[in-house]
């Protein structure tokens, strides 16, 4: 109970400064090649994700890891940014705006995620955990690459405002589990949206790079 | 005044003659044939165990004046099974589709009632007017984690039945097969064909959305499937056919991110160029060379060159010339 708030608050302060700058080396490629390499890894990290989500709903227990599990949201679940938009404003998104939401979106996911890290008993699944928040964070970094790279402003930090201590404390034992529920749901959807928002970047931002593929011939 | 009167397969009907007493009088009637008496208790007319062939209009007619005292068409049917739904949609991100079915027909009407319900609000499914039994809804949201549930309904006058789905937005894409694909042999190349097909047209997006193929492809005398998956393009040479045979080639498609792959494109046929048969009876040098193959239990395919050196006809020397230019500039190309 306390430790999930006193969590959430240092997640917030966390969260809340600045964020680091891009790698140099981002900045060297093009900018379509940042989004091409941004875009194979939420397809890798949507893989990984599969495997962790199943494994740690199963820790969770029943009902969770029940393929049919189809629960209502409750408000309090609203903390965790929720990549769904409507149709004609996600299609109307500028380039910047479609960045900065994959960027704030992640950020604040990856801090949620590094908390159940801290929780979880099992060792293998602290470690899957591990590996993905790394994996997670190298994403948040590389959206920050083509960010700087397209002369975009980073945003300050996670959109909202920061979660005011002991208010995001799970009440109970079943109600912190469905936290965990939806935590794992949005990060997978987000994981899909941005395969898109990415694929909508890749046609606007023409690679620096043209990649000559040679074919071998029969003769 | 005529009535419609359902009723279940094997049941036991018993049929008045409207407001006539019991023990008056009456004839039976079904179909333009009378009914004989074995079947009547009184004026009641009872009809035990009903199969679907008793289904028709039956009259009933008082004994010496032959009014009209009563009619009625009787349907023999069954109430309905658990009905077949299925959800999907060929046209993301606009929306999806719902379809369904019965597995078994009742031999009477039925309604269908669809309802969507997205979290807690309720969606509207558009019924199509063809085909029938097919509704269509439209995204209001997209990236959605609250999943869908649709309920169907069939209902008709013996009973009701009714089945549920409940998906993520995400795991009923499906885009339709890829349209209009063309295999052509390509000239000179006698172990090519060239593929080329098109986007369903039902995918609205393919510039956000794309698409990735999968081809596949077989000589007719063979079985077995060759595969190749493409992540962009709308075209592909195969560069290992068999010379000489026809072949069977058939496109599948899927969003690049999300979904299944869609059913096989219409089958298409095509068989690599081979050179215009010789009519005359000078044989023409032919020099054979092998080029490596992947599979060793597969004969070793063969190319075939005309001999520039070879004089048959001028039509004959024509061709071979080209190929032999042709090659050559292949060769520069690519030492």
């Amino acid at each position: 109970g306390d430790s999930w708030g006193i969590f959430a608050f240092l997640c917030a302060a966390l969260c809340n400064l600045p964020a680091v700058p891009a790698l140099n080396g981002t900045e060297e490629l093009g900018a379509g090649q940042s989004i091409q390499k941004t875009y194979d890894l939420t397809r890798y990290l949507e893989h990984q994700l599969r495997t962790l989500a199943g494994t740690y709903l199963n820790y969770l227990g029943p009902p969770f890891n029940e393929p049919d599990f189809n629960p209502p949201r409750l408000a309090r679940a609203e903390r965790v940014p929720s990549a769904t938009v409507d149709l004609d404003l996600w299609r109307g998104l500028t380039d910047n705006a479609r960045l900065a939401a994959n960027y704030r979106a992640y950020s604040r996911l990856l801090c949620y995620l590094r908390g159940l890290d801290g929780q979880v008993g099992a060792v293998e699944l602290r470690h899957r955990l591990g590996h993905f928040c790394s994996s997670l964070q190298g994403l948040v970094l590389s959206i920050a690459g083509v960010m700087s790279s397209l002369g975009y402003p980073l945003p300050a930090g996670p959109a909202g405002p920061p979660l005011p201590p002991g208010s995001s404390a799970a009440p109970n034992d079943f109600l912190k589990k469905m936290d965990d529920f939806w935590l794992l749901k949005e990060l997978q959807t987000w994981l899909w949206r941005s395969a898109k928002d990415f694929n909508r970047l890749k046609k606007k931002v023409p690679p620096a790079v043209v990649t000559l593929r040679l074919e071998t011939r029969g003769f | 005044d005529s009535h419609i009167q359902y009723e279940r397969v094997g049941a036991d009907v018993t049929m008045k003659c409207g407001s006539m007493d019991w023990d008056a009088a009456v004839t039976w009637m079904a179909n333009g044939t009378d009914i004989d008496d074995s079947h009547l208790n009184g004026s009641y007319l009872i009809l035990k165990n009903v199969d679907l062939t008793q289904s028709g209009q039956y009259f009933c007619y008082e004994g010496s004046s032959w009014h009209l005292k009563y009619q009625t068409i009787l349907r023999v049917g069954v109430p309905p099974k658990e009905p077949v739904l299925m959800c999907r949609s060929n046209n993301y991100p606009k929306g999806f589709y719902c379809s369904w079915h019965l597995p078994s027909p009742t031999y009477i009407p039925n309604t269908f009632n669809i309802s969507v319900i997205h979290g807690t609000r309720e969606m509207v499914c558009e019924k199509d007017v063809f085909p029938k039994n097919r509704c269509h809804i439209r995204y209001l949201q997209l990236f959605s984690t609250v999943k869908y549930k649709v309920t169907l309904t069939v209902t008709n006058a013996l009973g009701k039945n009714s089945t549920s789905l409940t998906f993520d937005e995400f795991a009923i894409v499906k885009p339709d097969p890829p349209e209009s694909v063309v295999a052509k042999p390509v000239p000179n190349n006698p172990r090519r064909l060239e593929v080329s097909w098109q986007n369903p047209s039902s995918w609205p997006d393919p510039e956000s959305f794309p698409l990735k193929f999968f081809l596949r492809y077989r000589p007719l005398i063979l079985d077995q499937w060759q595969h190749v998956e493409l992540s962009d393009g709308t075209s592909h040479t195969i560069t290992d056919a068999y010379a000489g045979k026809e072949y069977i080639i058939q496109v599948a498609a899927k969003d690049n991110d999300i979904g299944t792959w869609s059913d096989w494109s219409v089958a298409v046929h095509a068989t690599p160029w081979t050179e215009e048969p010789k009519h005359l009876t000078t044989e023409v040098q032919i020099t054979e060379t092998t080029s490596t193959s992947t599979s060793s239990f597969m004969p070793p395919p063969t190319t075939k060159i005309c001999d520039k050196g070879a004089g048959v006809g001028s039509g004959a020397v024509a061709v071979c010339w080209t190929a032999g230019l042709v090659l050559a500039a292949y060769g520069v190309l690519f030492i």
